[in-house]
């Protein structure tokens, strides 16, 4: 499975008025793709916390110590905040807790669906064009090159008549396209629309004939069009519809409507079966060919148009753009090399034993100009090391120089604090306040960032010099075509409201909110607690994220609405596959979702494990008393409720956290935090009570009974 | 739990009505509810949110004036609608005015009925004068008793105590007897008070003026509630939520009521600390032999609390039947459709659990005939009509 995220040894706290909170503490995960994975924990956890980092949305007090969040090969926290505003809400999407405080309360719920839609494709629409303009004038420019070389025997003007061309047909594709996708769409609603309404004649129960059927007629008229609803006699038939419609409202005779619609089922149901026409072939067709559709069967025009593209098109331009495509290959080849050498040279600025400010600086820029010569702009895969090597070196250089002052400064403060508490102990007072230990960083440390940073480098130069220089295959100029297609789409690509309102109106369906046109055009306080969650939902998905994080969505819903939401996160998990992170209180919850749990206390990782693991083999003393905290529709006996709360997270207790309310609790649980004991490939705890040496306990009754009824009921339904 | 049967019954809702006006459109956010909880006993009602589980609580404490339908609690009439006498009293004034009606029983009929709503409205309002009267009465006629029958030197001693029992009677409402506990700790515990004026408040209101009488009731029920008499001059923002749910139980049970209203006590806490907050009513009611009116969402913890259950659906209770029995024979497709969504810590048993929906319009064919509220076996109430009556009782002959 392919790993979308890893958080590394995360640390983050809060600067108070009252001293530093240690919200989370070395909080190490994985998460893959199609994965969901369960952080479960009380409040205060930290669960948020971890969850907001990912995001970049923590509060302002907020300090990352240390660790590394790795989305798409970049650090997240490293990264600044223009790049963020790609991957949050667009990558990476978040659910929140409350619906209610999530949505504004001034504006009505379509047009917070719709907002966000219109303005990322604005900005979309300007990145699109961009990016194609520039690759293109790289292309072509390489085009020259490789013509003036000689390798290529296309003249200048003809390879800016290609890259024209085009540019210009692309663009006339997609206008069909959309075209093509309104009607298919239309067909669609009105499709479910009709299934819905005989549904409701049928089982007698029609509640606003007129209302469907106007929806029904205004699904219908935008059917017709090129590709799907052909006839336009259609329109005379829809027309008629009308007519009945209203004179059955008068009569409360459904018969005749039900006859039209049963035909209008059929025929849009035949419509909308038809086969998908190629329209990148067709755009070509019409802009160069023909000014009129052949008329043929579909399959027989795609492959009509398809012969035509290639011949008179598309294998040339594969053949030009593969020269120079390898033209630019062949020079950032050459310049890796050098670089090697610049790199290797100025290598030893960094492993003095002080480094020197202005010599680092100065060394920095060499590097990065031999660096930034071994970019392939032709490449569609970036190498990140490449392209960040610049920024990474300089803030790490940065942050070196910063440590030697505040190193100073932190030792000055521990001296006078631990004089301070001599001075009280020898007057025979015990003093209220503990003796926070001198935060120094080892300036070795970072020197040694910055040499890895360029070794790293270096090896992966190396790496590819002696694999010796490729010639580009077809297939990687295939790639490239589809990628201009992409960003001349992308550039022409205008999201009209009318879209938008179309394409909200499916999310809302999609997430199983009834009655879309009405409801579209509410406030958040005309919906249900559950309606909003749904709502909140739809505007996560607008983006199409790869990574959905769900903060306690179900917390203020009740049973059925519970239900009902973490099946649609779960149905739309599958359906986009995509990785979930679902934070919760309740286990009960989880048991459903999630294949991996990760159980917080404090900040930490008490225990994780697959589902089976934390459920039918927990280890971990919390995750007992959290599992026999909780009744079951079989439990009978008093319930085993944790005593205390949470430890004050500005002292953090020095053994483990969990040990004051905790009953398994050793004498070593006070003095020394316990490390993560692998039980399992998957499953790992972190308690003394693994600890080879450590007494044999058994968890709560209540635990292991529930767990034996469980494994019982389990065995009988396999057997 | 045999003797149930025999056991008194504290409080009886008879076709309990409560619509809301807004605008010309009428909301009926409970139509037609009855059920009765006996003594000692925990009756859990539980339905999705907006069902009208909250405004049927907050009617029988007479938050709301209930539109039509009677409350009893204890035998007396607390709550008292109007609105079905005077529906009937319309139609009959109708008929009057066709030819061919038999005038005087229905004048007779009309009279009746203004004296009905004269009754209600007396009874809706003077409920708790006539309680303090009859208590009153009552603990005159038990003195008068003791002092004929008790000797010259203990006549003071009982006069005395009397005296006071006859005070503190005069005071109490026959409301008071309910309380309340709300759903959310934060927001029904008023910021700006201690815990002792939070928890004494309603002493106080009631008229109460001995200090030494208010602080030993205070640092009583604190103790109850498991908190320290140390908290009682603390402010709530000081408190995990747990200990403030605590608090509100604390304002409660001062006032000695014989039935709580539990407003969803647990839905805003976490998973650890409610497991602390229902040991902590459940201990309160065996100590203090309290009801309890429980209402919640989350059915393993209705499961686990309460005796029997009524399901509502729609401002409607749509079954109702003791716990055991409601979770091993669901009749009504709503319960069935409840029961399955429940989320369970096992894996296996959840990856296979299929959540069974409620569409009211596909289950139930009413074109003939209206439901109405029938007994299918004893104790085991649902909403259906005869040809559903007779479904589920096959239904039940076969299990």
């Amino acid at each position: 499975m392919e790993k979308k995220l890893a958080v590394d040894n995360l640390k983050i706290s809060f600067r108070t008025s009252n001293g530093k909170v240690q919200a989370v503490r070395n909080v190490s995960f994985d998460l893959y793709k199609g994965e969901t994975l369960a952080i479960v924990g009380e409040s205060g956890s930290g669960k948020s916390v971890t969850s907001r980092a990912i995001l970049g949305i923590l509060a302002n007090n907020a300090i990352v110590e240390s660790g590394k969040i790795v989305y798409d090969g970049q650090d997240l926290l490293k990264i600044d905040e223009e790049s963020f505003h790609k991957i949050r809400g667009d990558k990476i999407a978040m659910i929140f807790q409350d619906p209610m405080s999530s949505l504004n309360p001034i504006m009505r719920v379509g047009k917070q669906l719709t907002e966000a839609m219109l303005l990322k494709n604005k900005a979309r629409r300007r990145e699109s064009r961009k990016t194609f303009n520039k690759y293109a004038a790289v292309l072509l420019q390489n085009m020259n090159e490789a013509t003036a070389l000689g390798k290529s025997k296309a003249s200048v003007e003809e390879n800016k008549k290609l890259i024209h061309d085009f540019n210009k047909f692309e663009i006339r594709h997609i206008h069909l396209e959309a075209d093509y996708n309104v009607c298919r769409e239309a067909c669609r609603n009105a499709i479910a629309a009709i299934e819905d309404l005989l549904f409701e004649i049928e089982k007698n129960a029609v509640s606003n004939l007129v209302v469907s059927c106007n929806e029904i007629a205004g699904y219908a008229v935008h059917t017709i069009g090129k590709f799907v609803v052909e006839d336009l006699s259609f329109r005379e038939e829809i027309k008629q519809f009308k007519r009945d419609y209203h004179a059955a409202a008068k009569k409360k005779d459904y018969s005749v409507v039900r006859k039209d619609l049963e035909a209008m089922l059929k025929r849009l149901s035949e419509a909308f079966a038809k086969e998908q026409p190629n329209f990148f072939g067709l755009g070509f067709y019409l802009e160069f060919v023909g000014k009129e559709i052949p008329d043929m069967p579909i399959s027989e025009l795609n492959a009509y148009t398809h012969k035509i593209l290639d011949e008179k098109f598309m294998l040339h331009f594969i053949e030009v753009a593969r020269i120079a495509l390898e033209n630019s290959a062949l020079k950032s080849f050459d310049a890796k090399k050098q670089a090697i050498e610049v790199l290797k040279q100025y290598l030893p600025v960094f492993e003095k034993e002080q480094l020197d400010r202005k010599e680092g600086e100065n060394a920095i820029k060499q590097m990065n100009a031999a660096v930034r010569l071994t970019i392939d702009p032709l490449v569609l895969l970036k190498d990140s090391r490449s392209y960040i090597f610049e920024s990474s070196m300089k803030s790490g250089l940065e942050k070196y120089f910063r440590q030697i002052q505040k190193n100073e400064s932190e030792v000055k403060r521990f001296e006078k604090q631990s004089q301070k508490r001599a001075a009280l102990v020898a007057k025979g007072k015990e003093p209220d306040w503990q003796l926070i230990p001198a935060d120094v960083i080892d300036l070795e440390v970072l020197r040694a960032e910055l040499t890895d940073t360029v070794k790293e480098l270096i090896s992966s130069y190396e790496q590819s010099v002696n694999c010796g220089f490729q010639s580009i295959k077809e297939e990687t100029v295939v790639q490239v075509v589809d990628f201009l297609k992409e960003k001349a789409s992308g550039a022409v690509y205008r999201v009209t409201k009318d879209m938008a309102k179309t394409k909200a109106l499916a999310l809302m369906k999609e997430v199983g909110i009834p009655d879309v046109r009405k409801r579209f055009r509410q406030y958040p306080f005309e919906f249900s607690g559950g309606m909003r969650q749904r709502i909140v939902i739809a505007i996560a998905l607008s983006a199409d994220p790869d990574i959905l994080i769900c903060d306690e969505p179900t917390t203020a819903l009740d049973v059925t609405i519970q239900a009902q939401i973490l099946e649609l996160i779960n149905k739309i998990k599958a359906q986009r596959d995509l990785s979930v992170i679902f934070i919760t209180h309740d286990l009960g919850v989880v048991a459903n979702m999630a294949d991996k749990i990760a159980v917080m206390y404090a900040g930490k990782i008490v225990e994780s494990g697959t589902a089976d693991d934390v459920f039918y083999d927990p280890r971990h003393p919390y995750t007992w008393a959290l599992l026999s905290s909780m009744p079951d529709l079989d439990t009978n006996e008093k319930l085993e409720a944790i005593p205390g709360t949470p430890p004050n997270m500005i002292y953090p207790p020095k053994g483990d956290a969990f040990a004051e309310r905790n009953k398994y609790a050793m004498q070593i649980d006070f003095e020394m935090q316990p490390p993560m004991f692998t039980i399992s490939e998957t499953h790992s705890a972190a308690t003394w009570l693994l600890h080879p040496d450590a007494p044999k306990v058994q968890p709560p009754k209540i635990v292991t009974e529930r767990i034996e009824r469980m494994k019982r009921a389990g065995g009988e339904q396999n057997g | 739990m045999d003797n149930r049967e025999e056991r008194e019954v504290l409080l009886k809702v008879e076709h309990l009505c409560q619509y809301f006006k807004s605008g010309s459109f009428e909301l009926k956010a409970v139509d037609d509810v009855s059920f009765d909880i006996k003594k000692g006993e925990v009756f859990g009602l539980v339905g999705e949110s907006g069902c009208g589980k909250t405004t049927t609580g907050r009617s029988i404490i007479k938050l709301y004036n209930a539109t039509s339908g009677n409350v009893f609690f204890k035998g007396r009439r607390i709550c008292a609608g109007l609105r079905s006498y005077k529906e009937e009293l319309k139609a009959e004034r109708k008929k009057l005015r066709s030819p061919d009606a038999d005038k005087e029983a229905i004048e007779a009929r009309i009279a009746a009925l203004k004296e009905e709503i004269k009754k209600a409205k007396k009874d809706q309002k003077d409920c708790d004068k006539m309680y303090k009267e009859a208590r009153v009465h009552e603990l005159t006629e038990e003195r008068d008793q003791k002092l004929s029958s008790a000797s010259e030197s203990e006549k003071e001693a009982i006069t005395a105590e009397y005296a006071e029992k006859i005070k503190r009677a005069k005071r109490e409402n026959l409301v008071t007897k309910i309380q309340m506990i709300f759903q959310d700790p934060i927001a029904s515990l008023n910021p700006r008070m201690t815990v002792r004026e939070i928890v004494s408040e309603g002493l106080i209101i009631q008229g109460e003026k001995d200090k030494k009488y208010i602080q030993d009731e205070v640092y009583k029920v604190l103790e109850l509630v498991s908190l320290v008499p140390e908290h009682a001059d603390r402010y709530p923002h000081e408190f995990s939520g747990g200990q403030r749910q605590r608090i509100g139980i604390a304002r409660s049970i001062i006032m000695k009521p014989d039935l709580i209203i539990a407003d969803e006590p647990v839905s805003a806490l976490d998973v650890s600390i409610q497991a602390q907050v229902i040991n902590l009513l459940n201990d309160l009611r065996s100590q203090l032999g309290l009801t309890i009116l429980f209402i919640a969402h989350d059915l393993s913890v209705v499961k686990y609390f309460s005796d029997r259950i009524g399901v509502m659906y729609f401002g409607k209770m749509v079954e109702l039947a003791s716990s055991d029995e409601l979770f091993k024979h669901p009749l009504h497709p709503y319960t069935r459709s409840l029961l399955s969504a429940i989320p369970l810590p096992d894996p296996h048993y959840e990856k296979k659990r299929k959540r069974i929906t409620y569409n009211p319009l596909a289950e139930h064919d009413y074109s003939q005939e209206q439901p109405t509220f029938r007994e299918v076996c004893p104790g085991h109430f649902v909403r259906c009509n005869t040809a559903e009556f007779e479904r589920y009782q096959e239904m039940l002959k076969n299990e």
